[in-house]
């Protein structure tokens, strides 16, 4: 019955083309902008690491004076001081631990033809490789003990590996960076991680990621300057060595745990040492200690801007507009049927068959508007990607999405013919017999 | 009252012509109850389309009430009906969205008469049809017959010259038809005058004159007694 | 005018008019907070950097491949600035720290007392041992600028220094001092007892900060005199070029650039028309999004009100016959639909008025917008009323042409 009914739903829509055609638009733009605002905020706000997200945390100890300090308001710092993160890489806690900052540095190509250029990267210490499940292409993270000397070594992109050594196996090969020369150990795979959540701060976290890997050591050895922020409180010394020893907060820090479980663990070890350091002098603020995991970062630094969510909403309010708009198409259209429905009533049709004839309709309907809707999705994306690198790298339809696309238009559909199918089965079968 | 002379109503449609009235003549004078009869086909709805200036004819002359309806544009022609005529159907053609006394009010507001005026002819024509303690209801709560006398005191709100009835007991039972007709007679007896198309022959019979149409030509029959005396200048078809 | 009995007929049939008067209603409330929301994105990026003529300004980032020293990059400096104000179709060049909406630079906490706990402003810091009047074209409206003398070198990787004397833009300067002169007034960087002093020497008109906030932060700057070297970063230099030449000036700037330099240099020259695009990128987008889809809105609005009104008079042929048999001429069924229609509409616009406050509240307390001034609502109840008795004036046109003859015709 139900395919029958399909059948007649189909022939239906053919019947009255305009109306049809007004309907099947009306829907299909309301699921389109719905479908790709929420599409990249899917992409903006879906977890990068899905696996181990649970079990990452992000440490934040407030380093600040006292002065313009409110207790209970939200920090402004992201970040924390060389000390503190330092302090948590020896401290053994979790599985691995790691810390990182943004740099930046010049590098002499060894193929004369290129200029030289700027290359955005990350130093982080060894054990970040393992713990965000970077895949190599060649080579490996540099040893325990480059990282203990901080040797002159760099891990670089598969993309930045081709630019400057071609399609070969650069390990082994010197690279000119930052004025002296690096080893390069190893050149990571092509790997999107959207957001780039290890390091919020500065840049955009959508964008495509790190162009070199250097050892944190090695970066504070040469006194590598941050691509990204530093927050100082009170005045600071000059030079790079005044830095490392102040309350600037300028590096993050991440700890892998064993379980999710851990977290009370963590925490205490990290009040623990907020109140010996408390006895040291430092963190006069005495603000609590946070710690988050990876979807409790993302929200708390607000990494799914305020933009993307005002765009996903709007669209879902102008599909509820069409959506209204159908309804009344829709009764429109089964209105001028009374009689035919009349005559299958007489026949031997029951409430219920009819309200199943009419609601396998407005799912045709829903399904030729998903159709209509995921094209004209597709190309709304398209057209947003060309914004820029980053939006183009969030506007991008998965397998989940397109699903989406047609459950959306037909649960829309259906929704929208409730009323209408509801009325058609009202109509009593005598009075629309009567030719008047 | 009403006089036509040499109408003629064709219809046009793509390749066919109809033609529903011919050479037709009929003079109605003031406080007549006349009755048109005739087959279907005949063109009595045409007949009175026209008498009710619902549609515009062919050729020939209307005159109503010392009105010549030839040149008159279509807001002159609802300025008239308005004023002289009244109508009632056979469907009823109640409003169903409007409760009696808002359904009586229709054709009073475009009268242009202000609403104490209104509210005084509205529930005398209610109550001269027996319908004024309904006031408020609505048509769908009546029974046939109601709905009919509802559409009387509607056409009879404007105190028109000249009432057209479209079989106006034809979906009525005996005892409501009778009825209806009491009431018209009624209010022929008190001057107006009444053009009544009925299929009915023992409504025929009820009043003084019966024109029969057929073939779109007037079959002019007035009732002297008991027998029919056959007065058509036309010779029959 | 029978409003009461049009009223009347309505609520017997309350379906087909609460579906219209909700589509005007979501539409108002939507179309009221977007366009509130794209203007007032206008507004901010219509904000002037305070530089005259800044599409003849760019800046120039100079990073070399080797590790000078401070001293070398002292030298360079002072070599390389002379270099760029020899080219030609160059009429000012400054070393500078940041640059306006570059979205990269630096900021420190104000106080006007070093006792407060509380910061009084915060000032997006731009550092220069050359006038960044003169590069920038600002427009002094107290005080004076820097001196000679005033304009010291100063090495970061040796010495921490605070300018005795500093420039603010006037916006800082209201929010300080409102209503009074700040020339020779003290400033603090920073709270509290390490809080260093500084005098107010000048007042510019206004200088747009580095990062371009969407705040009233955005107007407050300070321009500290300093020749800032051996922070370990490259150089960055501000050129203003002779008015339309800045392109030909770019290239052969860079030239002159490298030419004058023994090792190799990495150039990164961009305009500040290309800072200020790059930085409203996201909010050009938005905007677009916003206005595209209020238009959807209006179109989809006024598709269903004509679709709603044509089926009224589809479904009323019979009654709208017998009102013309009763006496309504056309311009009386004209009359009739447009009322109606036009008290849907109002349903629909007082609903929405009300809806676009709630929604605009929302908006305010879940995604930090600003509240909704009451001319939108205004402007977007006129905007609906119009485009309903203009969708409806088509079917009410078509009502009116319906025969009387509709009334006797049993079908």
């Amino acid at each position: 019955m139900s395919a029958y009914y399909f059948k007649l739903g189909l022939r239906s829509l053919r019947r009255n083309p305009l109306l049809t055609a007004l309907m099947v638009i009306t829907l299909a733009v309301g699921v389109a902008a719905s479908v790709s605002t929420l599409t990249i905020l899917h992409m903006m706000s879906s977890d990068p690491i899905p696996q181990k997200s649970a079990r990452l945390f992000v440490p934040l100890i407030d380093p600040d004076p006292l002065d313009n300090y409110t207790p209970g308001e939200k920090q402004d710092d992201i970040q924390i001081t060389y000390q503190d993160a330092m302090n948590i890489l020896k401290s053994g806690l979790g599985v691995r631990r790691t810390a990182l900052y943004g740099v930046a540095g010049a590098v002499e190509p060894p193929r004369r033809e290129i200029p030289p250029f700027n290359m955005g990267g990350l130093a982080p210490t060894r054990d970040f490789f393992a713990m965000f499940e970077v895949p190599f292409a060649y080579g490996q993270p540099w040893t325990e003990a480059d990282e203990a000397r901080g040797a002159d070594v760099v891990v670089l992109s598969r993309q930045m590996a081709e630019k400057l050594f071609g399609d070969v196996n650069p390990v082994g090969r010197r690279l000119n960076l930052m004025g002296f020369p690096y080893t390069v150990v190893g050149v990571t795979e092509k790997w999107k991680m959207l957001p780039r959540v290890y390091l919020l701060q500065g840049g955009s976290p959508y964008s495509t990621g790190e162009e070199f890997f250097i050892p944190l050591a090695t970066a504070v050895r040469h006194e590598t300057q941050h691509n990204g922020g530093m927050s100082c409180s009170g005045n600071i010394g000059p030079g790079f060595a005044a830095r490392l020893a102040s309350d600037c907060t300028w590096i993050t820090a991440w700890i892998e745990a064993a379980s999710a479980g851990d977290r009370s663990e963590i925490q205490s070890w990290l009040d623990i040492y907020a109140s010996q350091q408390r006895k040291l002098g430092r963190l006069k603020r005495n603000a609590p200690n946070r710690l988050f995991d990876v979807p409790g970062w993302m929200e708390y630094t607000g990494v799914v801007g305020k933009d993307a969510k005002l765009q996903t909403w709007l669209a879902f309010g102008f599909l509820a507009l069409c959506l209204v708009n159908t309804i009344g198409l829709l009764l429109a259209k089964f209105s001028v049927r009374a009689s035919e429905i009349g005559v299958r009533r007489a026949l031997g049709a029951s409430r219920a068959e009819i309200f199943r004839q009419f609601l396998i309709e407005t799912v045709v309907v829903g399904l030729v508007g998903g159709v209509l809707g995921l094209l004209l999705a597709v190309g709304a994306l398209k057209l947003i990607g060309m914004s820029g690198k980053a939006m183009a790298n969030l506007a991008q339809m998965d397998w989940q999405m397109l699903g989406l696309t047609f459950v959306i238009s037909v649960c829309a559909a259906v929704l929208a013919g409730l009323l209408p199918t509801w009325r058609a089965c009202q109509v009593t079968p005598a009075i629309q017999l009567k030719s008047q | 009252m009403l006089r036509m002379t040499n109408l003629s109503k064709v219809y046009r449609t793509h390749m066919i012509e109809t033609h529903a009235l011919r050479g037709f003549e009929i003079e109605v004078k003031e406080g007549e109850f006349v009755t048109v009869t005739g087959p279907s086909g005949s063109g009595k709805t045409s007949f009175l389309n026209i008498a009710g200036l619902l549609e515009e004819f062919s050729s020939g002359e209307y005159i109503l009430d010392g009105v010549n309806v030839k040149g008159l544009d279509d807001n002159q022609r609802s300025r008239l009906r308005n004023e002289k005529l009244g109508f009632i159907f056979q469907g009823f053609n109640l409003i169903p969205d409007l409760n009696l006394y808002d359904n009586v009010d229709v054709p009073l507001r475009y009268r242009g008469f202000n609403a104490t005026e209104r509210k005084k002819r509205i529930e005398d024509a209610l109550a001269k049809v027996g319908l004024a303690s309904r006031m408020k209801h609505y048509p769908a709560e009546l029974s046939g017959g109601q709905q009919q006398r509802v559409a009387i005191a509607r056409a009879l709100a404007g105190t028109p010259k000249l009432l057209l009835a479209d079989e106006p007991t034809g979906n009525l039972d005996t005892a409501m038809a009778r009825g209806v007709m009491e009431l018209l007679e009624e209010i022929n007896a008190a001057g107006t005058t009444i053009l009544m198309v009925t299929h009915d022959p023992e409504l025929a019979v009820r009043t003084t004159r019966n024109v029969h149409i057929i073939d779109g030509q007037v079959s002019d029959l007035v009732r002297k007694g008991p027998t029919l005396v056959d007065t058509s200048t036309a010779a029959t078809a | 005018m029978e409003i009461r009995p049009i009223f009347s007929a309505l609520m017997r049939n309350k379906t087909g008019p609460i579906l219209v008067a909700l589509q005007v209603a979501l539409s108002l409330a939507i179309l009221a907070n977007a366009l509130h929301i794209v203007n007032e994105r206008r507004d901010i990026m219509g904000r002037p950097s305070g530089m005259a003529d800044e599409h003849a300004v760019f800046r120039i980032n100079v990073r070399t491949l080797g590790n000078e020293t401070p001293e070398q990059q002292l030298a360079d400096i002072k070599r390389q600035t002379e270099v760029l104000r020899s080219v030609s179709g160059v009429a000012a060049v400054a070393q500078v720290s940041q640059m306006p909406l570059s979205t990269s630079g630096s900021n420190t906490s104000l106080a006007l007392d070093p006792r407060q706990s509380k910061e009084s402003a915060v000032g997006s810091v731009y550092v220069s041992g050359d006038s960044l009047i003169k590069t920038f074209g600002l427009k002094l409206v107290d005080g004076r600028d820097f001196l000679a003398p005033e304009l010291v070198d100063v090495n970061e990787a040796t010495e921490n220094v605070y300018p005795p004397g500093v420039i603010i833009t006037q916006p800082l300067a209201e929010k300080l001092w409102p209503g009074a002169s700040a020339v020779g007034k003290t400033m603090y960087f920073g709270t509290g007892p390490e809080a260093q002093p500084t005098r107010i020497i000048g007042v510019v008109e206004n200088l747009i900060s580095a990062h371009g906030e969407f705040n009233e932060r955005a107007m407050h700057s300070v321009l500290i005199p300093q020749r800032a070297y051996g922070g370990g970063r490259g150089t960055l230099y501000a050129v203003r070029a002779e008015p339309a030449q800045r392109d030909r000036v770019m290239k052969e700037a860079e030239t002159a650039l490298r030419k004058s330099s023994a090792l190799p240099l990495i150039l990164d020259l961009t305009t500040t028309d290309e800072d200020r695009s790059n930085k409203y990128r996201g909010t050009v987008t938005v905007s677009w999004m916003l206005v595209t889809v209020s238009l959807l809105l209006l179109v989809v609005t006024c598709c269903g009100i004509v679709g709603m009104a044509s089926l009224w008079v589809t479904q009323r042929r019979k009654q709208i016959g017998v009102r013309r048999a009763l006496g309504a001429r056309k311009i009386d069924v004209l009359r009739y639909f447009i009322v109606e229609n036009f008290m849907i509409t109002s349903a629909g616009v007082f609903g929405g008025v009300a809806l676009g406050l709630a929604l605009n509240q929302l908006l305010v307390s879940k995604l930090e917008m600003t509240r909704l001034p009451g001319g939108y609502l205004i402007a977007g109840a006129v905007v609906f009323w119009l485009l309903g008795i203009a969708a409806s004036y088509g079917p009410a046109w078509r009502a009116a042409s319906i025969s009387p003859a509709t009334a006797t015709r049993s079908v």
